[in-house]
Formats: structure tokens, C-alpha cells, sequence
């Protein structure tokens, strides 16, 4: 049996290094051409928020008076839509991947010569891109609509920090699923949990400190409930009340940092996790 | 150093299940290297393994002298597949799908231009070329996949099931198209399939595998040759065993004869097949659907095996 062929010197050519920022924006080019050949993924995740928005607020305004305080009611919930529009909206994106993986489109991707972390890093950007679209067209609506906003830079810069942060950590949430939850179906099925019920707990309608004492202790650890502080502070309250319903200090400005802190490290330990359960779980 | 080398590949997969049981091959540069072997033989998973898109339980490859273990980047670069299942973005233009893959793969701007303009003319791709993927039919997907997987230059081609799915007259089309890239000095070629006629028409060797292990390995003419030119097939009414026992006494069948189920095969060897039916004739052996043909590299197979390289109809 003739295993060996006789050798014939190999023509070495320079293996080609793709480079990194042409890799992910390649990778990014390719999720954004097939998410915008798909609008329902752009726009179904705005709906519910843009109804809460346009609808829901301006109601429970008439209908129990607001906050009773200098904050806007309408503002407020106008920012809390986006503690639930960024989660739909990467749960969407999270979904393609699944798409991806079924098709069999992941593993002409998983054959390409980039590091595997450009998969998940390439669709984050794409997230990021339909997340921002999406808050910009939801704070506009808001305002449209008769919501007080206060725009400042430094509160744009606070807004934007916050927002990008929040939706990097629901992004590698929705990454992590989907490497772990084989059928779209399942995957579906896990929004609940993520989504919805977050979304609930973390002061998006109300402050936290309506809440049983219990309830606003766990609010306080999720990070959803410091983004919407943050960006409430942006561009709602700037005496940063939601802050400081969390921290309790004199400093809202080193109150913000900290909350910055804490979603920014959700962020950066879910997009790691993420990374690291889609590179086991690809492979098989 | 060879274009393909493996050295004791082996893929055990959670449960137990022993897809690869330790395979041994090595390809030159510019050689056409075929895995046949039924569904579920390991072809796929092999070709997973080297491709990085498999963990090896065990063993080592390499793809030009790159380790796909330890340098998969490197590996990657220099290769590009073929999946068994179509894998373009249907929700993109073929030309799309032609671009993201140059440049994930590295290729210059300009020399991409050039090269997917030459292989969409070359794979008959100019007029779908900027429909959506959607709209193609599977002949023209598998044209598109081999436009792309080419257009990176590659110095290893691996094909998996390249013609699997098809209609008859498409897969000769396509079979075509692969033959043509045989020209090409510079690329190795590594293609699995369960089809005879691929492996018989495109290869230089050929890598027999059977429930993970490779069981022969040669071109396809020696390992046919191994079968004579001429092979006697029958079935027999009673004992096939019985009745190869008494052939082989007669000195008709050598230890290369075989049953599966009641059909013998006999491979002729320096024996006319007269004498082969005088001797089931003078042995009143009751047999029917008697025939002489060439063999094919299924007969190898089975002589080996004992199982069909085809699936079932």
C-alpha cells in the first residue's frame, strides 16, 4: 500500500495575514448586508419600545400624575424603552448566528484564516450600529411625542458611554445563548428571562426605590439598572437621582463612574465569555 | 514535505462514537488525493479535522508544512473548502459572497478583482454572478462555492462531496470543471465522495476508508489492477460459501474472491471465463444472473470491506 507519495518540494508561497481591521469590518460587512436584507430585524425590536414611548408614557402621565418630581415622566420611560429595545434588538442579532450555524454558513467562517473572536467581534459591531440607530429613533420618537430631554456633550458622552456599554454586555448575552442553545426555538424561548424581565426589575418604568426592599437590593446588581441611571442622568435628571437611588453618596459624579464601572465590566466578562463559548462550541 | 500530511488522526466524539480511527497519508503538491468510502466512514470528519473545523482527538497535519493544530491561521490561509452542504450566503449576490471571501482570506484588492473576474468567466458565473444566491439553482451554488473557495488561491483545495445532491447531467458538468483545475500545477487537490466515477476520473490516489481506517490506498488503476481485468459475478442458489470453497479447490477462485450475501465475485485473473463456467457448470452449483465485467474500485471495496462504497437505492 503506497501511504507515502514520493515528496515533491512544495512551492512555498507567503502564507497572506489578513489584517485585523479588514477582517472584522469584512466580517461586519457581511452581518450587515444580510441583516439589512432582513428589515424585520430592524424593526420589530422597536415596536414594543416605541409604544411604550408613544403610548404607554404620555397614559400613566394623565393617569397617575408622573413622578411627582422635576423629572419628566415621559423622558423617563422614554429612556427606560431602551432597556428594553437594546436587548431585543441583540437577541435579533443573536438569532443570526443561530441562522448562521444551521445553514451552514458559520463554518465556511470557522475555515477563514481569522482568530475566531473576529466572528463574534464582527457581528458586535453590527450591533452596535442597528442598537444606536434604533435608541436615536426611540429617544426622537420620545421627544417628539412631549418628552422633556436635557442634551448637553457631557451628557451625550454619558449617554452614548452607557448605552454602547449596555449593549456590548446584552450582545455577548446573546452571543453566549447562542452557542449554547442548538434551535431557534429554544433560543426564542430564553427572551423572558433576558429580556423582559430585566427590564421590569431595573427601574425602566419606575425607580427602583418603588420597589419591596428585597427587589431593589437585586435591582442594584443588574446592569441594566446603572445604564438607565446613566442615561438618565445624560439627558433626563442631571441631579442624578437614579445614581444616586443606587449608591447613596453626595458625588453624583463619582457615582456615574462607578455605574460606568459596573456595566462596563458586565461588558467586557460577557463578551469574554461569549468569545470563548463560541470558539468550544463551534468546533466540534 | 508534502502539500498534506497526516500523521494518526484520530476524532472521538462524545459518546464513544470512533469516527477516525487513526489515518496515515501523506499528498504531494500539485496531486489530486481522493477519500472514498460510503456515508459515515469518516471521509467529512477527516476532512473537518484538517480544515480546523474539527478537533482532533489525537495526531497531528499539517497543510504545507502548517501545523493545524498549532498554527491553524497559517493552515487557514493556505486552504480553502468545499463543505458537503452549501454553505454561500443565499441573501447576498454571488459576487458579494465572492468578495467577503477575498478578503477574509487576504487577497489584495486588485489581484482579487482579477482573480474573481477570471473564475466567474471560467465557471460560466457572468450572468448569475449579481443575482442573489437565492435564485440559484444547486448546480450553479456548487459552481459558486468552487468560484469562491478558488478565488483566494489557495494552495490546498479541499472538495467534500463535491457532486453530492446533483442531477446526473450537472455533476458530469461539474466533474468537468473540477478536471480542468487538475492543470493547475500548483494546487492540491484533496476530494471525498461516495461516487466511484469521481474518484476513478479525478484522482491520482485514492484512500479507501471503511468505518475510520483507511483499508487501501493507490492510484486507482493498481488498486483495480489488484482484481485482474476481467471479474465473474453470479448468484448462487444454496451455500455461497460452499460454493466459493469448491471454486477455489478447482484453483478457479483465489483468496481475492469474495461473497456478499449469494452473489460471488470472482476476479478472473489469468483465467478465461469459460473455464470459470465450465467449472460451475461441472460442479452443478445452481446459479443464476451470471456476468463478466471490468471491476471498479466498488469490487475493491468490497473485497476489502465486505460493504458497498454506494448507498443503497
Amino acid at each position: 500500500m503506497s501511504a507515502i507519495a514520493e515528496p515533491v518540494p512544495v512551492t512555498l508561497r507567503a502564507p497572506r495575514r489578513t489584517r485585523t481591521t479588514s477582517a472584522l469590518a469584512t466580517l461586519a460587512r457581511r452581518r450587515a448586508a444580510l441583516t439589512a436584507s432582513n428589515p424585520r430585524q430592524i424593526l420589530v425590536p422597536l415596536i414594543g419600545p416605541a409604544l411604550l414611548a408613544l403610548v404607554v408614557a404620555p397614559a400613566l402621565t394623565i393617569a397617575t400624575g408622573g413622578l411627582h418630581s422635576h423629572i419628566d415622566y415621559e423622558a423617563f420611560v422614554g429612556v427606560g424603552a431602551v432597556g428594553l429595545v437594546v436587548p431585543l434588538s441583540c437577541i435579533f442579532a443573536g438569532l443570526s448566528v443561530i441562522v448562521d450555524r444551521h445553514n451552514g454558513a458559520q463554518r465556511e467562517l470557522l475555515a477563514a484564516p481569522v482568530p475566531r473572536s473576529y466572528l463574534v467581534l464582527g457581528n458586535l459591531a453590527v450591533a452596535l450600529v442597528l442598537s444606536a440607530l434604533q435608541v436615536i429613533v426611540l429617544i426622537g420618537l420620545s421627544a417628539l411625542r412631549g418628552g422633556v430631554f436635557h442634551i448637553t456633550a457631557h451628557g451625550v458622552a454619558w449617554f452614548a458611554g452607557a448605552a454602547l456599554l449596555f449593549t456590548v454586555f446584552m450582545y455577548g448575552v446573546a452571543e453566549t445563548l447562542a452557542s449554547r442553545i442548538r434551535s431557534q426555538e429554544e433560543y426564542v424561548g430564553a427572551v423572558p428571562a433576558v429580556a423582559i424581565l430585566p427590564f421590569f426589575l431595573a427601574g425602566a418604568l419606575f425607580p427602583i426605590t418603588a420597589m419591596p426592599g428585597w427587589l431593589t437590593t437585586i435591582a442594584k446588581f443588574l446592569p441594566l439598572t446603572h445604564a438607565l441611571a446613566l442615561m438618565r442622568y445624560a439627558f433626563v435628571d442631571p441631579s442624578g437621582k437614579g445614581l444616586h437611588d443606587i449608591w447613596g453618596m453626595s458625588n453624583v459624579t463619582i457615582e456615574a463612574w462607578l455605574s460606568l464601572a459596573v456595566v462596563a465590566l458586565f461588558a467586557v466578562a460577557l463578551t469574554t465569555i461569549s468569545i470563548r463559548m463560541f470558539s468550544r462550541s463551534a468546533v466540534s | 514535505m508534502h502539500a498534506i500530511e497526516a500523521q494518526g488522526l484520530r476524532k472521538t466524539y462524545p459518546g464513544g462514537v470512533e469516527a477516525v480511527k487513526g489515518i496515515d497519508f501523506e499528498v504531494s503538491e500539485g496531486e489530486v488525493f481522493g477519500l472514498l468510502g460510503p456515508n459515515g466512514a469518516g471521509k467529512s470528519t477527516t476532512v473537518g479535522m484538517l480544515t480546523t473545523t474539527i478537533v482532533p482527538t489525537a495526531g497531528t497535519a499539517r497543510l504545507v508544512g502548517h501545523d493545524v493544530a498549532r498554527s491553524p491561521l497559517l493552515a487557514r490561509s493556505v486552504s480553502s473548502v468545499v463543505f458537503q452542504e452549501a454553505v454561500v450566503d443565499r441573501g447576498l449576490t454571488g459576487r458579494t459572497n465572492l468578495e467577503l471571501h477575498t478578503r477574509l482570506w487576504g487577497v489584495p484588492p486588485e489581484r482579487a478583482k482579477r482573480r474573481t473576474t477570471e473564475l466567474i468567466e471560467a465557471l460560466g458565473l457572468s450572468e448569475l454572478i449579481d443575482r442573489l444566491v437565492a435564485t440559484y439553482s444547486g448546480g450553479e451554488r456548487r459552481r459558486l462555492e468552487i468560484a469562491r473557495a478558488l478565488c483566494s488561491e489557495p494552495q490546498v483545495l479541499f472538495l467534500d462531496e463535491p457532486t453530492v445532491g446533483l442531477d446526473p447531467r450537472i455533476r458530469h458538468e461539474l466533474l468537468d470543471v473540477i478536471a480542468g483545475l487538475r492543470a493547475r500545477d500548483d494546487l492540491t487537490i484533496l476530494v471525498t465522495t461516495h461516487y466511484l466515477d469521481e474518484a476513478q476520473r479525478l484522482c491520482d490516489r485514492v484512500a479507501i476508508i471503511h468505518e475510520g481506517s483507511v483499508v487501501a490506498l493507490d492510484s486507482p488503476q493498481a488498486l483495480l489492477a489488484r482484481l485482474g481485468r476481467e471479474i465473474l459475478e453470479f448468484r448462487v442458489d444454496g451455500s455461497p460459501h460452499l460454493a466459493l470453497a469448491t471454486l477455489r479447490d478447482r484453483g478457479i477462485a483465489a483468496e481475492d474472491a469474495f461473497a456478499i450475501g449469494a452473489r460471488i465475485t470472482v476476479p478472473l485473473h489469468r483465467h478465461a471465463a469459460t473455464e470459470a463456467l465450465a467449472a460451475i457448470e461441472s460442479e452443478r452449483l445452481r446459479v443464476s444472473e451470471i456476468a463478466t465485467r471490468v471491476p471498479n474500485l466498488d469490487d475493491v471495496y468490497l473485497q476489502l470491506t465486505g460493504g458497498e462504497v454506494r448507498e443503497a437505492a
